[in-house]
Formats: structure tokens, sequence, C-alpha cells
């Protein structure tokens, strides 16, 4: 159960090195991300989610990429080849398979370097074993998860349950519900997946073609200004490069061996790991405009509680019951790791019924919230959809009439 | 309201919890934290002071960032550390390296973050300071002495500090190491005698101990 | 890291254990001409490891760690299996993550060295059993040729894997009867060599540790190759002795029986013209810079 982080260390923490006003690739000039942030003067964009994540890059001083081609990330990972092309990043190419892709991603930040990449539902799950490999190696690397379905049968439509999977990863996890959440968090991602207390890979997820491929108004930045350089010997472990003691260093080695060595290093190994989730609270509230939760008439009996574009859905569906006069209040989760559990607890203590819709058939958004609040026969899983299905407004607020008693027609499948 | 948890010395559990995980939160820049409690930067080193000159053995493990001459500012906190232990006096082993060692350490002149309680019990060490140490290393080392021994830990970290020790600076330089030290020859003169056990710091050479207790 | 930069802090080397105190004083970081030679009159790279007493591996990780030429500024790669069990002792930054994805994590790393560094030759190794780099792995050992990748790969050929207690592998003899090859292996020992050199390896050698200076020439070649023109590969034959019966010092026995004619592992080096020119003209440069220190230190 965290504390809540309140007050404290409003800004981001850089590493002494940072120069801002040096120059950054191409035309760019160093920020500080304090001021890239919150102050710095923005311009409209109406932009795809890929074109979003192409802008987001272009800022974000990036070392390398890799890429390899499945809808619905295609498209942004290929921008971000035309990025390289035009010198924004230094390294870019496609690897083989994504669990090659997520080794070379790995490889590349053993050796110091700041790397993004992009993948989705099949592609994340052949890459599963490296999540907690950089997880454990505390690699700093951000993965753009842009959730589609998961095989058998094979689905290229958005549905969220391999955001499943990658929960027990060590990876921090954020659910992206717009293309503004996307472009912010891409770049405040860095500055949080970097800090020396946190150092962890950040899954940083949206949803496939409801973010990917509509356009948005996305609010960039203005002037021709990019992120400060990644800075490897702030690490909490050594880098890779032969550049910093001890030189006899293994990443990582086995510790578990009985006869010289504790087990308890494994251990205590993992837990350092959600350690540093957890230490990631103060500086991922920072970016997320000061919490890792954003509510709405918390007052209400009754709350709309979840994450990416489920909360879009739910807000509109809140807006078709206010015209009823049902009044439903409104909770979307922004991080998944770290949990916002204490946020939760608070928001949702004068809840008496808590609807979850959620885009995968496990209900595991539910299930997270479900283990977290007293009193939890007030959740109510659903309504749920998956494989591709839109979830209308509409079946929304069924579902909430269905959980007040009250009777409903049914809408009929649309399949 | 659940009760605090606080970072205290051990033996806490079979495999105590990570202090982050319990809820306690880093300290800020100018921030220091003493058992889970943020703090003024300047209450820490008093009380750190205060701790080590209290120990029967306070010991200085000084790790790869501060012990290898990789830049300047390594040799400068290097000398910084020396002051601080012939200051106190503090015993000084190293934390070399993070390896799993083959076949195996010699706690009487060495700590390993694998296993470190093992150098904690066989010096019998109550009172220790962690500079130089990776982080990710430190935090580990840090929660097995938790864990299993009585010893309270102190870091001294250059970048954001350490919940899993009692009490942990950030940000530490050549000049707070030389502060704590400054400290320390304050509270003397102000009559807080060191407690510590008399000894004779060993001295290594490429054939092994040359002199000292080991 | 330059070797300026590998030493101890005045104030607290008195501290350090000794094996550092000697690594700093004699081990030969900084000279390019260093060699298996120096074995014995230096301090080794490589400290006490947990391998079957007599185990080649254990030789072949002293030649090849006496043989790199820049090992200040060269960084391994490994993968799971008995060599990890040597990596943790090395005084070198080295690399284990998972099973099998060794190259993938040394395209990775090399891409990011060259980009950070420049001005520096970093070198990257990849140095991995033949079960990782041959089976799980074989995918992206190729692909990090095909794709030209500029570092060395090594394989430690045992015939079998290891370090899970002796199942057959794709570089075990046809026939072999092993753990998961019941009634014997039915296809034949992977021609990883003539793969590697179709591959787009520029330098590819295959032999075994019997003999240190072999071995220091294909290391010190491979490393040149790799710089200058692409991906180099070379497999050794380190006999598992554990897993095939032998007593630990029929190790050497068994490498030079298998290396005499007729044998899988005569020495055999495979590369262009192009390359071979290279490396005859590098030799030669690195013989005239030996014969001068010579006589200047004489
Ligand atoms: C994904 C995965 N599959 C299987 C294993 C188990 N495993 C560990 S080492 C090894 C065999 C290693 O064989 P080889 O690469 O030939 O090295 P050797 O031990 O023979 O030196 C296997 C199968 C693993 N660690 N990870
Ligand atoms: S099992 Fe075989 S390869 Fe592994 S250390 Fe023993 S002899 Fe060497
Ligand atoms: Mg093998």
């Amino acid at each position: 159960m965290n504390k809540k982080v309140d007050g404290q260390n409003s800004r981001i923490l850089l590493s002494e090195k940072v120069k801002v006003g040096s120059k950054g690739p191409v035309n760019l000039t160093v920020a500080d991300p304090n001021e890239m942030f919150f102050e710095a003067k923005r311009k409209p964009a109406f932009l795809t989610g890929s074109e979003v994540i192409k802008e987001a890059i272009r800022r974000a001083n990036l070392d390398m990429s890799v890429a390899y081609p499945i809808t619905p990330q295609s498209e942004a990972a290929a921008l971000i080849g035309e990025l390289f092309s035009e010198g924004y990043l230094k390294e870019y190419f496609r690897g083989e398979s994504e669990f090659a892709v997520m080794g070379q991603c790995a490889g590349a930040a053993f050796g110091g370097a700041r790397v993004f990449t992009t993948t989705a539902g099949p592609g994340t799950l052949r890459a599963m074993e490296n999540f907690p490999m950089w997880a454990g190696s505390r690699l700093p690397i951000q993965v753009c998860v842009t959730c589609r379905g998961i095989n058998s049968p094979l689905s290229i439509q958005p549905d969220t349950l391999e955001l499943y999977y990658m929960l027990e990863t060590g990876a921090l996890v954020w659910h992206a519900e717009t293309a503004q959440d996307l472009y912010d968090w891409i770049l405040g991602g860095f500055m949080v997946a970097e800090q020396p207390d946190v150092h962890l890979p950040l899954a940083l997820a949206c949803d496939g073609f409801f973010v990917t491929h509509t356009k948005d108004n996305v609010m960039i930045q203005e002037d021709e200004i990019c992120l400060p350089e990644y800075d490897p010997y702030r690490s909490p472990v050594p880098c890779m490069d032969m550049e910093v003691p001890p030189i006899r260093m293994m990443r990582d080695p086995f510790v578990m061996k009985s006869n010289y060595i504790s087990y308890m290093t494994h251990a205590s190994w993992q837990q350092e790991v959600r350690a540093a989730i957890d230490r990631s609270r103060k500086h991922t509230k920072v970016i997320m405009g000061g919490s890792l939760i954003e509510t709405e008439n918390l007052d209400r009996e009754i709350l709309l509680v979840s994450s990416g574009t489920a909360v879009s859905q739910g807000r509109e569906a809140i807006r078709l019951l206010e015209e009823e006069g049902i009044k439903v209040g409104l909770v979307k989760i922004k991080s998944l790791r770290p949990f916002p559990f204490e946020e939760l607890r608070e928001a949702t203590a004068n809840a008496k019924t808590i609807f979850v819709p959620e885009f995968n058939v496990a209900g595991w958004l539910a299930r997270e919230i479900k283990a977290c609040i007293p009193d939890n026969q007030r959740v109510i899983a659903g309504p749920h959809v998956a494989g591709g299905m839109t979830m209308p407004s509409e079946v929304i607020v069924m579902e909430i009439k269905k959980g007040l008693g009250m009777k409903v027609e049914a809408l009929s499948g649309r399949g | 309201m659940e009760e605090q948890y606080q970072v205290l010395p051990g033996p806490e559990a079979f495999l105590p919890p990570a202090a982050a995980s319990q809820g306690i939160v880093l300290p800020d820049p100018g921030q220091a934290h003493i058992e889970g409690r943020l703090v003024d930067e300047e209450e820490a080193y008093e009380y750190a002071a205060r701790k080590l000159l209290g120990g029967k053995v306070p010991t200085i493990f000084p790790g790869p960032l501060v012990l290898w001459k990789w830049n300047e500012k390594a040799a400068k906190k290097a000398s910084a550390i020396r002051r601080l232990a012939n200051a106190l006096p503090a015993r000084l082993i190293p934390m070399a390296d993070y390896r799993p060692k083959y076949p195996k350490i010699d706690p009487a002149v060495e700590i390993n973050p694998n296993h470190p309680n093992l150098t904690i019990w066989h010096n019998k060490i109550d009172v220790c300071i962690f500079v130089g140490v990776h982080c990710h290393q430190a935090n580990l080392a840090l929660k097995i002495i938790r864990g299993g021994t009585d010893c309270y830990t102190i870091a001294m970290c250059a970048q954001a500090g350490h919940e899993d020790a009692c009490l942990s600076f950030r940000d530490i330089s050549p000049e707070t190491i030389d502060k704590l030290a400054a400290t320390v020859e304050r509270l003397k003169k102000e009559g807080v005698e060191s407690q510590a056990i008399p000894f004779e710091q060993f001295v290594m050479s490429r054939e092994g101990v040359v002199k000292g207790d080991v | 890291m330059s070797k300026e930069k590998i030493a101890l802090c005045e104030d607290l080397a008195d501290v350090m254990p000794p094996e550092y105190q000697e690594l700093v004083a004699t081990a030969t970081f900084g000279n390019q001409d260093r060699g298996w030679k120096d074995i014995g009159s230096s301090k080794e790279l490589i400290e006490q490891h947990s391998l079957c007493a007599g185990c080649p591996e254990s030789i072949a990780f002293r030649f090849i760690m006496s043989s790199i030429p820049n090992p200040e500024d060269s960084v391994f790669v490994g993968s799971t299996g008995c060599t990890s069990l040597v990596f943790p002792q090395v005084g070198i930054h080295n690399i284990h993550s998972l099973f099998g994805n060794q190259n993938a994590i040394a395209s990775g790393l090399q891409r990011a060295l060259a980009v950070r560094f420049p001005d520096r030759v970093k070198d990257v190794y990849v140095l991995a059993g033949d079960g990782a780099t041959v089976d799980i792995g074989l995918d992206m050992t190729m692909q990090s040729w095909f794709r030209q990748e500029k570092f060395t790969t090594i394989c430690f050929d045992n015939e079998l894997y290891a370090n899970t207690g002796g199942q057959e592998s794709g570089l075990m003899q046809k026939g072999f009867v092993a753990k998961m090859a019941p009634v014997g292996k039915k296809f034949e020992k992977v021609k990883l060599p003539e793969i590697a050199f179709e591959s787009g390896c520029h330098y590819v050698a295959i032999l075994t540790v019997s003999k240190p200076n072999r071995v220091e020439q294909a290391i010190r070649r491979a490393t040149y190759v790799a710089r200058e023109f692409g991906p180099t590969y070379i497999q050794l034959y380190t006999p598992c002795i554990l897993e095939i019966g032998k007593q630990s010092m029929e190790g050497l026995d068994e490498m030079k029986d298998s290396e005499s004619i007729g044998g899988r592992f005569v020495m055999r080096e495979l590369m262009t013209d192009e390359v071979k020119a290279f490396i005859k003209e590098k030799e030669a440069e690195d013989k005239a810079r030996r014969k001068q220190a010579k006589a200047v230190t004489a």
C-alpha cells in the first residue's frame, strides 16, 4: 500500500551534466524539461496517434530505436525511421523479431543509450521474456505498446489483454487515454524512467487504432526544443561501456549458487525493482498533472473507473446518463504500475457502485481495483468488449442501468 | 490510520520488505531521511555523527565509485572518506565489486552486496556508512543487513538517497563528506566521546594483509 | 577507459583486496601487443571460476582474455551456459541477460558504443556456448551476420548442452547418444563455419584451444577484421569432459585427437582475398611495432 506522495518535489530533477541551451539534434536546442513541459509555448497540431509518437520522439533527444512491423504500430515505427534519416536520432534499424528487437534495445541501453521502440499484441508476447530482464537489469527503455488482440485467432484490432501480461514484468506501465497523453507521457516518460532512484523500463500503452489511427488536436511545443540527453553515469548499476568501475563486472550475474551466495539476493533484487516502481510515484505525479489518477464528481454514489480509451467512452456515457438524471462520477487511472492504491481508496470512498468498462475479456482492471479497495463487492466488472469490438457509450449506459436494477432493453450485438 | 513504517536496525525479518514499498519516500534536494522521516539535511549531519561516535565498531564501506580513480572527483571523495575515517575513528572495509565472488569472500577485509551480513557479523559492526556504491547494489545490501543484523546503516549517496538505510544523505560530494567529518570533530570538542573499541586499520598489499586488525 | 583511468584512488588504495592491487600494477591494459605469453608474468583478467576442474573452457577463457588487443575498451556479451560461471570473475565489463539472445544484445551494444564514442575503438565480443549460438539463438546469430554488425562471435563448441546436463545440441556429432537423443543424434553436426562465411562473416576460424598461439592469432585477426569489415566468427572446441566421460587431465588429448588429420577440428580459416591482404598488412605492422619496442627496451 503506497503512502500518497504529495506536495513535495514538483520539479523534474536533472543530471548536473545537463547544459540547457546547448545544441541538440538537427536544429533543436536542449531545454530544461520543467520549462519544456509546463511553460513553453504550445501550438495545436492535428495529428494521428502515430504522428504524435513521431513528434514526441523528434523532441526526445533519442539515441536509438529498433523497429519491427506489426499493426497498429508499424506506421509509428516507420515514422521514427524518417526521423533517423533526418538526423533526429543516431541509430535506427529493423530487427528480425520482437524478441530480437527487445534484445537489441537492451544491448543499446546496457551501453548507455536512450532507447525507444514500439510493439503490439503478438509482438508484445513474442518479446515477453525481455521485459522482466529489462527491469531486473534496470534498463530505462521506453516501449510504446499500441494494444491489439492476441492470437488465437489472429486479430489486428484493439484489445488490451496484453497489458495484463505486462503488469508483473517490473516495468512501469502507463495507459494513455488520448493522443495528448501519449505525446506528453512519451517525453515525460524518459524523465521519470531515467531517474537514478527509478531507472526502469516504461511500457507506455495506448489503445491501437482508437489512438494510433484517429486524428486529434494535440498541443505541441512551438519552439525547436528537445529533452536533455541521457546521462548513463547516474544509473544505479554500472553502464557496460568500460568507462565506469568496477571493471570486473557482469550484468547480471547468477546469484543462485547456494555455496557462496545468499538466495536472498535474488529475492531482494526483485523487491528492489518493485521498490523502484514505488519510487517513481513522486516523479510521475509531476508529469501527470499532480496525480496518478484524474477524477470528476467523487461525491456521486455511482463511479466509472477505467483506463485508456474506455475512459473516453465513459465520459460520453456519463453525459447520456446525466440527461436522464442519473449522476455518475469518473476516475481515470493513468498509471497501472505503480498502481494508485491510496488514491483509488480515497477516490472510491463514497461510491456505492463502481463500474469498470474494459476492452478485454479478462477484466483485469476490475480485478486490480477489487484487490485494492475495501468492500469490493461494490465493483461491477464491466461492460467488457474484446477482439476489436467498439464499446458504444450506450453499452456503458445499459450496464449501469442494469447494475442499478433498472429494466433495460438489450442493445443487440452488431457482429 | 496505519502505523508508519520505520527503517530501524534489524534483525527485522526472514525477508524484510523494501522500505519504499512500505511507503517510505526518498528525500528531496536539501533533505535527508532519518529512519524514514524526512528531515532537513543539517539535522541528519548531527544525528549521523552522534550515531557514528556512539558505535563500538563504526565502519565505512567505500564502493567502486570512490575506490577507483576514474575521475578527479572520485579521488577527492576518497580523500574525504579517509579524513572522515580518521576523524571518528572508523574502520574502512571496501566493497571492491559486486560479483558473486568465488570461492568466497574474506569477511575481515571485504564486504559483498550478495551477503553483506557476513562482514557485519564477523566484525561485529554496529554502525556503518555506505559510500560510492551503485544505488541498486547498495539497496540490496542495506536490505539484507536490516534483515539479518542489528547494524545501524547510513548511506552517503551521490544520487537520490536510500530509503533502505536507517539514515540517508543524497547528492553527496567531497564537501559534504568533509562536513560530516567536521560535525564529528565539533561534537568531540563538545565532549562527545568516541565509543569505538580501539583498533588498528588493516593495510593491504599485493601479497595480502601487511598490518592491522583483521 | 584509457589505461590511466584503471587506477586506484591513492587514499583508499591500501585497503583494496590484493587481486585488484595486482590488476592495477601488472595487468596488460593499454598494451596492444599483449598476448598469451603474458600469462604467468602479468595479472590475468580472470579470477578463480567455478567450472569443473580441468574444463577446457577455462583455458580457452584465459587465452582469449590475454589475447584481445584492446581490453580497456572491450565489452563482452555472454549467454546462459557454463561460460556464465566464469564471466562474473572477468576483469572486463560483460553482459548476461537471457539464453540465446547474445547476438541481438551485441548488435544493440556495438551500435550504441559507436554512437557514444565516435572517435574511439570499442570492441564488442560475443562468447557463448553451441546451444546458445546454433540452436536457440541461431536466428539472431545469423541475422547479425546478414546485417553486417561489426563484432566478433565466439562459440565455445562442446558439442552439447553442458550446463543443463548433457543434452543434444545442433553441433553434436551424428549418432552420439545423449540426453534427449536417446537413440543417437539423427542429423549431422551443423556446418556453422561455412554457414557463417556464406552469411557474411568476413573472417571465420574453427580450431581447438590446445595451442595458445593459434587462439591468439584467431582472436586478433577476428578483432581487426570486425573493426574494418564487419562480422567475424570463431568456433573453438572446448570439450565438456564431464559429459563425455573424461578425466580432468584428458581435455588436452581430446582436443589434440580432434584436430589431427581427418578430425572435425582441424584448424581452418575462411576469408576473402581482400581480408587476407588486410590481415597480412596488419600483421606486418604489428611485427614492425613489436620489433621496434624490443629494440627500445634492449
Ligand atoms: C529460454 C531458456 N531456455 C532454456 C534454458 C535452459 N538452459 C540453460 S543453459 C542451457 C544450455 C546451454 O548450452 P550451451 O549454449 O551449449 O552452453 P554450455 O553450457 O554447453 O557451455 C539451457 C538449455 C534457459 N536458461 N532459458
Ligand atoms: S559441465 Fe562440461 S563444459 Fe561445463 S564446466 Fe563442466 S566440463 Fe566444462
Ligand atoms: Mg555447449
